[in-house]
């Protein structure tokens, strides 16, 4: 059998980082405009699809750009910046075709429901929010929060990823790499989804009421993931 | 009924016989691959696909019973959190656990699950009854899923043969996009006021059916497993799903009737 305190202990501090990598994934999603199949059919702000696929895109960009710059540099802030940066690109690329899309395809102005005001533009919204509907398209205010949710949700990805692949070990790279992505993608999506239940589904973005539920899935987050962070460094330092 | 929201979902098979098929047949199926595949040759390794069906069904029904009750954010999200857990407590349990790593992955992944679940109704406040134990079922199967795919693609649990031909080879995305999909599909297919458990259930054996299939093309391959029983083998179940579906289909629609074919610019004028 493997010396799991011995494993638990030397990788104290990844066990920490992880944690808090997962934290931060969490939190992040609360900023993201997720506006679920409402938004879909133009019917609420946002971007129409879930909350796990956009984190999921997001952040598994995020692992790509991490993974690649890992392949250069062990310095722990290039790796960690080109995650978010990686995360951020991704989301606005698909915040823009989105805006794109409700603009030109379904003809609808972007509007929020949450707020008479865009806190950023200042721009009037109740009036152009139709009939029927939570707002639609991405307002300004959406689209920021939303890269600002891209880069922490990267940047917790990167700290997870970075911190995986320095585990201890007696692995080939090839091997490490495979399964430390695995266990960062596992960690990416249960901490995904344990925000999206927090917000129910649909947030606009950190103008949204619902943003001031995010503690509750933090704290959620933090125990699984440490949970998720003690299998993982076993796994991995055990081999 | 059980339209996504509106309670408890009505059941013809009870629970508990489909939570003993998925354990029994799950853990019989992946060690029955394992012991066989060494005994009488690799072809016997298409019984861990058959192991991992056991477990897409039975994830799926937990699925169906959980999200009945309106989860919020759409069924999508429960499946990838199956294998999200899944994925952590089966790469845990097969690297530490050797012959007894499957145990060890299921007990991990039911521990994970029902924290998992206890987080989202004491934390989060989330307030289905049932969260708790279908988050355990949920986590369970999805490691079920994954272990029994795993194993149909390589012919073993040796978590170095799973390193290698599995995880660094990248499949095992695969098998996570194909078992999430067997395991979220059925339910969010068929949910509505019509929603019947039958008519789900042979949905998630028409996606198993086709994880199958995917686990044999990978393995023909890998060394240690034959792909072409388990893609003949795979190809049949999926016959017996679509048909099956189809006649639930019309034995719960009102009428069944043909559009046609689509008018010709000719007729149109």
């Amino acid at each position: 059998m493997i010396d799991i305190a011995g494993i638990l202990m030397s990788n104290m501090s990844y066990l920490i980082l992880i944690t808090l990598g997962g934290a931060l994934i969490s939190w992040s999603v609360h900023f993201v405009p997720v506006g679920g199949a409402p938004a879909a059919m133009a019917q609420a702000t946002g971007i129409g699809t879930g909350t796990v696929q956009l984190a999921a895109g997001a952040g598994l960009t995020g692992l790509v750009t991490a993974g690649a710059m890992m392949q250069v540099t062990d310095n722990m802030a290039l790796i960690i910046a080109s995650g978010a940066v990686g995360a951020m690109i991704m989301i606005s690329v698909t915040m823009m075709v989105g805006a794109l899309v409700y603009t030109y395809g379904v003809g609808c102005p972007p509007a929020s429901a949450k707020v008479k005001y865009d806190p950023i533009t200042k721009d009037r919204q109740d009036l152009y929010v139709s009939q029927g509907t939570e707002g639609h398209g991405l307002p300004t205010v959406s689209f920021v929060s939303g890269v600002i949710g891209g880069a922490l949700g990267g940047f917790g990805g990167a700290v997870i990823y970075y911190s995986l692949m320095s585990i201890e070990n007696g692995l080939p790279l090839v091997d490490l790499v495979g399964i430390a992505s695995v266990f960062a993608v596992g960690i990416f999506f249960v901490n995904s989804v344990i925000p999206s239940y927090n917000i129910g589904g649909t947030i606009e973005g950190f103008h949204d009421p619902k943003f001031k539920r995010f503690p509750k899935a933090v704290i959620s987050s933090l125990i699984a993931t440490f949970v998720c962070a003690i299998l993982a460094v076993l796994s991995i330092g055990g081999l | 009924m059980s339209a996504g929201g509106s309670g408890a979902a009505a059941e013809a098979i009870p629970q508990n016989k489909i939570i003993a098929f998925g354990v029994l047949g799950g853990i019989i199926g992946i060690y029955a691959a394992y012991f066989l595949v060494d005994m009488v040759g690799q072809y016997m390794s298409f019984i861990g696909a058959l192991g991992a069906i056991c477990g897409i069904i039975w994830g799926a029904a937990a699925v169906r019973r959980v999200a009945s009750y309106g989860l919020g954010t759409g069924v999508p999200s429960i499946g990838i959190l199956a294998l999200g857990m899944g994925i952590l407590a089966a790469t845990f349990g097969l690297s530490v656990g050797g012959v007894a790593g499957p145990i060890i992955a299921l007990i991990t992944a039911a521990l994970f699950g029902l924290l998992i679940g206890v987080l989202a109704n004491k934390i989060l406040k989330m307030g289905i009854p049932i969260m708790e134990i279908a988050m355990t079922e949920i986590a369970t199967a999805g490691t079920i899923t994954i272990i029994g795919l795993a194993i149909a693609m390589t012919g073993t649990f040796d978590f170095a043969i799973v390193l290698k031909q599995v995880i660094s080879t990248g499949y095992i995305a695969v098998i996570f996009i194909a078992g999430g999909l067997a395991i979220l599909h059925p339910f969010n297919a068929n949910l509505g006021p019509d929603e019947k458990q039958d008519r789900t259930l042979i949905v998630a054996l028409e996606k198993g059916a086709l994880a199958m299939v995917v686990a044999g093309i990978v393995a023909s391959i890998n060394e240690g497993a034959s792909g072409s029983l388990t893609i003949l083998i795979g190809l049949a179940l999926w016959y017996i799903g679509f048909s099956g579906y189809y006649e639930r289909v019309k034995r719960d629609a009102y009428v069944v009737v043909g559009s046609g074919q689509l008018p010709t610019k000719e007729e149109l004028e």
